[in-house]
């Protein structure tokens, strides 16, 4: 508080090091009481070890992290960075308590982990799945090697990139994430996760039904799965999903529920033959 | 195919690495280990047969391509699915001899991963029901002014939580889950109703986990017509990801666009030229 030397900037090491124990740590020790809250202290250490060279300095600044934390693992890594900078305004004399810390965070993990689930769980991860289960066609681990490079790469550097931008910006740096600008970017992406999504489930999943209706001279005029396909093909697919989502999202049944409620239509159909996988050893 | 006691054990060793909560870090551990795709991979390098793996893994993968955990709760946990899910699947689709790259094995691979899969929501209950010990020990840390421990804390003592509920179901629900599994042969023939309740329910299956997706992006009902031209794109024009992607990029561009020019008010000084791109690429 009265000095301004050196030990009270941050170099790029402490910072590193603190980014990687939140990169490799964050729900590590997690419990339903206290979610990420060890997760963050253990990644505030090094910043505070490094800005209060007292002991009991540290003591009292770990207080303020001892709040309860829970958000986006992968977006919330700016929060992290963003109090790390705060920490350091403090430490050199700045008009801020351990309060002021305290309501930045609980005002950001809210929408972080909203627009952060979304955007990398909703959109993200399903674009690199769905690249990469065509190339795993055929049993090849191609798919599964370029999973891990590309989203690896993507996840640390992003990361790293949102850790030293929270850093450098302060509380400012969320404004691009959920100011105006960031509504119109996460419409925008809800668009090409929605379109993506269509496709994974067209290109992968395929209902079908094996009724046929046949003539007393045995012969077929009736092949629903063809005529079906004639009217828009892969109708039933979609018809099993929006059911599926109806019965979620409308009806408020759980997903282990709604595969449930799958098994007894599928007995159902197996039992009057309107499914046959058509299978023999 | 049979499973030794020490295949088991490395298939438990990867299930510590990989749950929700995790010793291998959430985007290493949790985001890649622990997907199926990734899985499949991984155990079929254990079991000795990378293909056979890769479809179960591939098939499960569809299953559950939304695993969102919003607050931290979960419908199904990634270390059972891939590690206790995918080597039980191989076994069974190996002894009932059917094609690793056809249908039926992939179906059959998705009933036997969403059977194992309710499993994983109890370990991982678990395993962060023991964590609040160490984090006792955390407070009395912090209590007392020993920060160094807290290192310890994070990052040692779950390492207990998971020799306990990870490695050790993990490795005994697949030493003697494979010896039932071949033994169900017998039992169950495949024409019979149970087997093709089982395979027609593994191809609705993935229709779930599309479904858990839609939830958290649909809003209201126009949303739904980017999903139906998606769907549409590879089920009619058969088109293949990477080019539906490519395509749904321009309808973001034209989308920012307008959200922009609705808000006719200023806004913060960034860029407006692509910023869709560049935000996807940076995290």
């Amino acid at each position: 508080m009265e000095n301004t030397n050196n030990s009270n900037q941050l170099d790029h090491k402490t910072l590193t090091k603190s980014f990687h124990r939140w990169f490799w740590g964050a729900l590590t020790c997690f419990s339903q009481e206290h979610m990420q809250t060890f997760g963050y202290m253990a990644s505030m250490l090094p910043i505070l070890k490094k800005l209060y060279p007292k002991h009991e300095d540290q003591v009292k600044a770990i207080k303020a992290y001892t709040a309860f934390f829970n958000t986006n693992p992968m977006l919330g890594t700016v929060i992290v960075g963003i109090t790390a900078s705060m920490e350091q305004a403090r430490a050199n004399g700045k008009e801020i308590d351990g309060e002021t810390i305290n309501d930045m965070r609980a005002g950001l993990m809210g929408p972080i982990a909203g627009i952060g689930d979304s955007l990398i769980d909703g959109t993200l991860i399903p674009i690199l799945l769905g690249i990469s289960l065509g190339m795993s066609s055929g049993g090849s681990p191609l798919g599964a090697i370029f999973y891990i490079v590309a989203w690896v790469l993507i996840a640390y550097f992003g990361q790293r990139f949102l850790y030293f931008r929270g850093y450098r910006f302060g509380d400012q740096a969320v404004s691009f994430l959920v100011g105006k600008q960031g509504a119109a970017i996460r419409r925008a992406i809800g668009v090409v996760g929605s379109m993506v999504v269509g496709g994974v489930l067209a290109s992968w999943v395929n209902v079908t039904t094996s009724l046929k209706l046949r003539g007393t001279d045995g012969k077929v005029f009736l092949n629903l799965q063809n005529k079906l396909d004639s009217i828009y093909p892969g109708i039933l697919t979609v018809i099993v999903t929006l059911f599926c989502w109806w019965l979620m999202t409308k009806k408020h049944v759980s997903a282990i529920w709604t595969m449930l409620i799958l098994v007894v239509i599928s007995l159902i159909g197996v039992l009057i033959g309107v499914f046959n996988p058509g299978l023999s050893y | 195919m049979t499973i030794s006691w020490i295949q088991a054990a490395i298939l438990g060793l990867f299930a510590c690495l990989c749950s929700n909560s995790c010793m291998a870090g959430q985007a290493v551990g949790n985001y890649t280990i622990g997907r199926p795709l990734v899985g499949g991979l991984i155990c079929g390098l254990i079991l000795g047969n990378i293909q056979l793996g890769i479809a179960c893994g591939v098939a499960m993968q569809l299953v559950y391509i939304a695993l969102v955990t919003p607050g931290g709760t979960v419908s199904a946990d990634v270390r059972a699915i891939s590690y206790i899910g995918i080597p039980l699947a191989m076994v069974a689709i190996s002894s009932q001899g059917l094609n690793p790259l056809g249908g039926s094995a992939a179906n059959l691979a998705k009933s036997v991963g969403t059977l194992v899969g309710t499993v994983g929501t109890v370990l991982y209950y678990a395993v962060a029901t023991m964590n609040l010990v160490w984090q006792s020990f955390g407070w009395k840390d912090v209590h007392n002014g020993k920060l160094d421990k807290l290192t310890a804390v994070n990052f040692g003592w779950p390492w207990i939580s998971h020799a306990i509920f990870s490695f050790l179901p993990t490795m005994l629900f697949t030493y003697y889950g494979a010896t039932a599994v071949t033994a169900l042969r017998n039992a169950l023939p495949m024409d019979g109703v149970a087997m093709m309740t089982l395979f027609t329910v593994g191809g609705m299956l993935p229709c779930v986990g599309i479904a858990i997706l839609l939830r958290q992006i649909i809003g209201k009902a126009v949303d739904f017509i980017p999903f139906l031209v998606g769907f549409t794109l590879a089920a009619s024009l058969h088109l293949n990801l990477v080019s539906v992607t490519v395509i749904s990029l321009l309808f973001a561009v034209i989308m920012y666009e307008v959200e922009m020019a609705k808000e006719s008010g200023p806004h913060d000084g960034l860029t407006s030229e692509g910023p869709t791109d560049d935000n996807e690429e940076d995290i």
